[in-house]
């Protein structure tokens, strides 16, 4: 990559640099005016926290990566949480990489309602990035549906009684800034990173409205990378690094920074959040759904009976993780 | 005999030994439980013995288990490796295991035809469906990723695991993406297949397909767009030397499909119009090869070869130019088993000039049918085959990666496809920094050797396309990578499928060719560069053209003008004669680029060349009733000419608004429109009545006095619209045709059709009367009942139930019940309308065929017809008569006297199912289905035709607004509209917003079916059913 494209991309979502770019006019206004509203309310886990993390590429690749759930867990011996990541990549608040053979809209009656399955407390909320590629005409669409899929999410069902301790807390992630990384050009991610940055203010307005936790890894998450690492791959998907420096955001956010040596001192825990990652993927997105569960389930769907078999698998992978946890502490 | 090499000899006595255990320790086969026992026993030497090789030919053991299990894709590296992926985790992770799936290479170190080197180089996969090497390592297919695999030390195991791209569907795991390969062009070009949903992040944007198709990738820039879609299982893709993608379907049967940008097969979604493939009738086939390079004989040059994997043969075709593009023919068989374990699915030419064939071996294919459990499934075997052509000298090996840039730029004049794709992998891996300079003077000198001049020879036509496909793989995104002395000279070759190659290449380079129209310094753009191409004398160049001017225009930063200039240009194809593809591709084009030239025809600035036909076509294309007006006003302003003015007209028929309906109805009506051209601009209207709904306004009773022309075509075309229209004015007109016993039999049937829509009582009297006039001829009768049920059941039912009484054939019973099964709330009336009444057994019996194909449960006439079947309902056989009944059909039965049974028209399975190219499309082909389907499952299929429904036949019941219920196969959907195939092997189109409510059916097959077969018949037809694909004389006889 040639220097100048890296200093671009870089000056884009360096602090000092944004206040540059507002200086230039270059800043959108929904960004100034999000800016101005009410603070987001601070968040934090309790013990026996149930997590659902929900959201794009980001969060799918998450569940490969496990720093910013090892971040979380580590930061909570003890505490008995749970998480369970349902990322789709390529997703948006339309749920568009879920109808699977329905309508979006169908796949995202059934996102709720594997949501709520899971019995979430909490709930991280990380879209915006594929949405962003509609531009300025998506963003008033975006940021409704942002504020419909947080009350979708929030709204008890009617078995579950009392309301008030039904809906799980939310947390929203403003997307990672895109980096002009190779192949990705750096005049094209300045020009994604501008439009990305009205979205990432909508998600602040929404969150401060609705008095949500939020963690702005749009703004932070350059600030967490050590020096000379790049924040992606190719542009758009978090490095290695990049997944590390988005876990101090998190950290940050709920209000307990972590160490320097975290990572070097997490692996086991990590290594273990990966293992419970795969086993739970395979049970909430299995392979041959079209037999098991769908239009050919008069063939297959016999074999139905093997996915719950995958639940204490899960589980108790996520206990060693806890007991991992535990003993680092 | 052939040689059987070391690894072979080893597997073989491995194979042995596990025999003889499973012999001593499988139960005492059941004599009926014929699949298990005949599971054979998985010796190489055995499966080779039983394998016919066509002459001249013969075939060696390469590698086998242990050594690989389970291959699911092989390709060759430049070094001469086989790289195999197989997965012993297919169809399904239990819960609790680890996926361990694994890439292999395999090496012929000392040159003996078997591999005596192979090494794990990768493991921990998840059903790897595709392996490719390059870039250090190998692109590998991982359920919802594809990754990168590198060895970075050195020590032939990959230490790097990199996600490339995430986001690919695995609701089937035989349609998980697959068919790795480079194109010429130094992408990756890689499948999905129908089942499969993908939604991909890439830096540049998000990529989406529902359903299949070919997705085309470059790795270094992560460019990613879809290919070409649809295809059920497009598991065969290779790339002739000029560039052309031929594609097979595992699950189509049409043979060699022709890829190019933008085109859409069977299954595709979201389209309305698709194409086909060049071999109607085909088994469905796995994996393609083209054969090529100096072992092989001059006769195999250039011909295909691909797997009936359901029938254990090895397949050849020939291709020959035709039109836009290329023609298929069959050619022998290149190797047929009798073994059922044979499972040819991958075919790769080899560093040697031997064609390798990799063998899944699996007497149990596919996992909807057989549970994905079944012990019977082979998790552990698998074969790599060699066949090579009987005395002649193999090609010597060369590894690529230790040639110069020199004598690999050589190497593009070859014959050899792989010795050419080897060099060119080589070449890009180098990279343009290395292999620059040696490629300029490449280039430099083939351009001197221009046409004309001393050094001029045919074979440098396709050496220029190699340079230019080097140039388009070394590209690093700079101006400077781009050639356009180069770019120019292919496309102005000699060789038309130079020039249509050189198309795609321009579309690539688009960005980087200056603005499009107009590039800097005067020299030409984009859309210059390829003006020329619309015009040529060759079809196939046309295609190439037409397809490259709309993908240029559609390119983002693409102006409207220029855009506009495209079409313009790309609606030169309409001027020549186009065949299917060729239309298509104009098609196409005009809907792609309908946002730029729509507003410049509507504002007169669009160039049509004086040729107001193409505008003509492509209003037509794209359905472009926003030109309806400016149509209006140039017919009425006289500016239309005579050469387009019926064009005009019957576009405005089909797309204008309910006033301008009424100006074409008004000249359809006079007297001094021709009756030839009346009826096909009122043909016209009833179409966009059909997909519009809108109806002229005015008074439309004029349509009577057309009803009685002397034309026989406009008569058809007025019921019709009368009927669309619903002009009651004209009940008595019609009723007057349906009872004129001098009319066709056909005309009087669609006046009672068209009645049955009429709004008012005049058509419903007629149409009651007509119904209970026991005078009038059956197919009358019936077609009146037909008509009545669809708008007062409550008529219809009575006097259906006095009418079945009278026995009437069973063709008509069949055609009255399917309308009452086909009316909202109709099947109850007639069940409670048979109370009392006595029906026949055989009009009870066919009658109850059709309920139970209804593709859902109709428990009222079900109980009332079972019981006047006086079989109670179809014939259902213990496990033990079901175990007899297939040891009769083993031993005691006649396959010939099976087909004439199948042929009978008591059973009309031919009116469902095909067999080649005979018979309906309703039900699955059964050309091969001995071959695909174990006798135990034909037979339940038979008694139970619900309870396995083949991929693809499960049927969708669709309520209308109108209140119709239609059952049927979906056959296409678009954003527009459902297609099904109903049990008649009928199309139904359904628009989408007509739809009131969409479930899935069952099996549209009848149960009972064979109720009326003695016991010996039913052996008889299960033994017929047993050959298909299956046995030899059988297939010659066809």
């Amino acid at each position: 990559m040639p220097p100048h494209a890296r200093s671009l991309s870089a000056a884009l979502f360096s602090r000092s640099a944004l206040s540059l770019l507002a200086a230039t006019a270059l800043l959108p206004t929904a960004w100034l005016a999000a800016a101005a509203a009410p603070g987001p309310v601070s968040w934090s886990l309790r013990a026996g926290d149930r997590v659902v993390l929900l959201g794009d590429t980001v969060i799918e690749r998450e569940g490969e990566s496990g720093a910013i759930e090892t971040a979380l867990v580590a930061m909570h011996p003890g505490a008995n949480l749970t998480f369970r990541n349902l990322g789709w990549s390529g997703d948006t608040v339309w749920a568009e990489s879920r109808g699977v053979f329905d309508a979006p809209s169908a796949g995202y009656a059934r996102m709720i309602d594997v949501v709520r399955g899971q019995k979430p407390t909490v709930v991280i909320v990380a879209y915006g990035r594929n949405e962003s590629l509609a531009g300025a005409a998506g963003l008033e669409p975006f940021r409704k549906q942002l504020d419909r899929l947080c009350d979708d999410l929030q709204r008890p069902t009617p078995a579950e009684g009392d309301a008030a301790d039904a809906a799980p807390r939310l947390v929203l992630v403003t997307p990672p800034p895109l980096e002009g990384v190779s192949p990705l050009k750096a005049a094209a991610a300045l020009a994604r990173n501008q439009t990305l940055a009205d979205y990432a203010a909508a998600i602040r307005t929404v969150a401060a409205a609705r008095g949500t936790g939020i963690v702005d890894l749009f703004a932070e998450v350059a600030d967490k990378l050590p020096a000379g690492a790049h924040l992606t791959e190719n542009g758009v998907h978090l490095s290695d690094a990049g997944y590390g420096a988005a876990a101090a955001v998190f950290a940050d956010s709920c209000g307990q920074p972590l160490s320097g040596d975290f990572a070097s001192r997490t692996t086991a825990i990590r290594d273990a959040v990966n293992k419970k990652n795969r086993l739970f993927f395979h049970s909430w997105r299995p392979a041959n759904e079209t037999y098991l569960f769908l239009f050919r389930r008069h063939e297959q769907g016999n074999n139905a009976i093997e996915i719950p078999q995958f639940d204490p698998l899960v589980e108790a992978a996520e206990a060693t993780v806890r007991e991992l946890a535990r003993e680092s502490r | 005999m052939p040689s059987i090499p070391y690894l072979a000899r080893r597997a073989a006595r491995h194979a042995i030994a596990a025999a003889i255990l499973w012999i001593a320790i499988a139960p005492r086969p059941a004599s009926a439980q014929r699949a298990l026992t005949d599971i054979p026993t998985p010796d190489p030497a055995a499966e080779l013995a039983a394998m016919e090789v066509a002459e001249g030919y013969e075939v060696n053991l390469f590698a086998a288990d242990p050594a690989i299990r389970k291959p699911l894709q092989i390709n060759f590296d430049p070094s001469g490796r086989m790289w195999v992926s197989s997965s012993s985790v297919y169809p399904q992770l239990k819960p609790g295991e680890v996926p361990d799936d694994t890439v292999t290479i395999l090496d012929d170190t000392d040159g003996d035809g078997g591999a005596d080197v192979w090494q794990v180089f990768a493991s921990g996969l998840h059903m790897p469906t595709a392996v490719l090497p390059g870039d250090g390592g190998c692109y590998v297919a991982n359920a919802t990723e594809m990754l990168h695999l590198a060895d970075t030390d050195g020590d032939g195991r990959a230490d790097t695991r990199r996600t490339i791209l995430s986001g690919f569907g695995t609701e089937d795991t035989h349609h998980l993406i697959h068919t790795f390969r480079w194109g010429p062009d130094a992408r990756l070009y890689f499948n999905q297949s129908i089942y499969i949903h993908s939604h991909v992040e890439t830096p540049h944007g998000i990529h989406r397909l529902n359903g299949g198709g070919m997705w085309r990738f470059r790795p270094a820039t992560l460019d990613l767009a879809v290919f070409a879609r649809g295809w059920v299982n497009p598991w065969g893709h290779a790339i002739d030397p000029w560039g052309r993608s031929l594609v097979t379907d595992g699950a189509g049967g049409e043979g060699i499909n022709l890829g190019f940008p933008g085109a859409a097969y069977f299954t595709a979604v979201g389209t309305p119009r698709i194409l086909h493939g060049m071999n109607p009738g085909s088994p469905k086939l796995c994996g393609l090869e083209i054969l090529s390079g100096a072992h092989l004989p001059d006769d195999a040059q250039g011909t295909l070869v691909t797997h009936d994997f359901r029938a254990n043969r090895v397949c050849r075709y020939r291709l020959t130019e035709s039109g836009s593009g290329l023609k298929s023919e069959k050619l022998p068989d290149l190797i047929r088993s009798s073994r059922v374990d044979f499972r040819p699915i991958d075919v790769k030419m080899g560093p040697d000039g031997a064609l390798y064939i990799a063998d899944w071996y699996n007497p149990i294919i596919q996992h909807g049918e057989v549970d994905f459990r079944d012990d019977r499934r082979d998790r552990t075997h698998g074969r790599i085959w060699r066949v090579t052509a009987k005395g002649r000298p193999l090609v010597p090996r060369v590894d690529a990666t230790t040639l110069s840039d020199t004598k690999l730029l050589d190497r593009f004049d070859t014959q050899d496809g792989y010795a050419r794709d080897a060099a060119r992998r080589v070449l890009v891996e180098r990279g343009i920094a290395e292999v620059g300079p040696e490629l300029d003077a490449c280039v430099a000198a083939a351009l001197r050797a221009a046409p004309g001049t001393a050094g001029y020879h045919r074979g440098l036509e396709r050496r220029c396309l190699e340079l230019l496909w080097l140039r388009q793989g070394l590209d690093d995104g700079s101006n400077a990578a781009i050639d356009r002395a180069l770019l120019s000279r292919v496309l102005t070759s000699p060789d038309p499928r130079a020039r249509a190659a050189a198309c795609r290449v321009v579309v690539d380079w688009a960005d980087r060719l200056g603005r499009p129209g107009a590039g800097p310094d005067g020299s030409p753009g984009p859309i210059d560069l390829l003006a020329p191409t619309v015009d040529d004398d060759v079809a196939a160049v046309r295609l190439e053209g037409v397809r490259a001017l709309a993908a240029v225009g559609a390119l983002t930063e693409t102006s409207p003008a220029d855009a506009t200039r495209a079409a313009a240009l790309a609606l030169h194809a309409v001027d020549h004669p186009r065949d299917d593809a060729l239309d298509y591709a104009v098609w196409l084009a005009a809907r792609e680029l309908q946002a730029a030239w729509i507003p410049a025809v509507l504002a007169g600035t669009f160039d049509d060349g004086g040729r107001p036909g193409r505008v003509m076509y492509a209003i037509r294309a794209a359905e472009a009733t926003q030109t309806a007006t400016w149509m209006v006003d140039r017919w009425q302003s006289g500016v239309a000419t005579l050469t387009d003015l019926d064009q005009l007209i019957d576009n405005i028929a089909l797309l204008g608004d309910a006033e301008q309906q009424a100006l074409v109805f008004a000249m359809a009506i006079d007297p001094a429109t021709p009756q030839v051209r009346a009826a096909t601009v009122i043909g016209q209207q009833v179409e966009a009545f059909r997909k519009r709904r809108v109806v002229p306004t005015g008074d439309l009773s004029a349509v009577q006095s057309l009803l009685s022309s002397a034309e026989p075509s406009l008569t058809a075309a007025a019921i019709d619209a009368a009927a669309a229209w619903q002009v009651e004015a004209a009940a008595d007109a019609l009723a007057k045709i349906a009872g004129d016993g001098d009319r066709p039999l056909p005309v009087r049937r669609a006046t009672i059709l068209a009645l049955g829509s009429l709004p008012g009582d005049a058509a419903r009297a007629a149409l009651c009367a007509t119904a209970a006039d026991q005078d009038s001829p059956a197919e009358i009768v019936a077609a009146a009942l037909s008509s009545l049920v669809t708008r007062s059941p409550a008529d219809a039912a009575p006097l259906a139930a006095a009418w079945l009484s009278r026995s009437p054939g069973e063709g008509l019973v069949h055609e009255v019940l399917r309308a009452f099964l086909g009316a909202r709330g109709a099947a109850d009336r007639l069940a409670i309308a048979l109370q009392g009444t006595a029906l026949t057994p055989a009009t009870a019996r066919a009658a109850l065929q059709d309920v139970t194909a209804a593709g859902r449960p109709e428990p009222g006439l079900e109980a009332i017809l079972g019981s006047a079947s006086a079989t109670g309902g179809p014939r259902s056989m213990t496990a033990a008569q079901r175990a007899e009944l297939l040891t009769l059909a083993r031993d005691g039965a006649d396959a010939t006297r099976g087909a004439a049974i199948y042929a009978a028209a008591q059973l009309r399975c031919i009116a469902c199912h095909r067999i080649d190219r005979e018979g309906g499309r309703v039900g699955p082909n059964l050309t091969a289905i001995g071959a695909a389907s174990q006798p135990d499952y034909l037979l339940e299929s038979l008694l139970e035709p619900a309870k396995n429904v083949k991929e693809g036949y499960a049927s969708v019941v669709v309520l209308t607004t109108d209140g119709l219920v239609v059952s049927g196969i979906p056959v296409s959907r678009s954003d527009r509209e459902l297609v099904l195939r109903d049990a008649l092997d009928k199309e139904i189109r359904i628009r989408l917003v007509d739809i009131d409510e969409e479930s899935p059916g069952t099996s549209l097959m009848p149960a009972g079916l064979v109720d009326g077969l003695s016991r010996e018949q039913l052996a008889d037809l299960l033994c017929y059913l047993v050959s298909l694909g299956r046995t030899a004389a059988v297939e010659e006889a066809r």
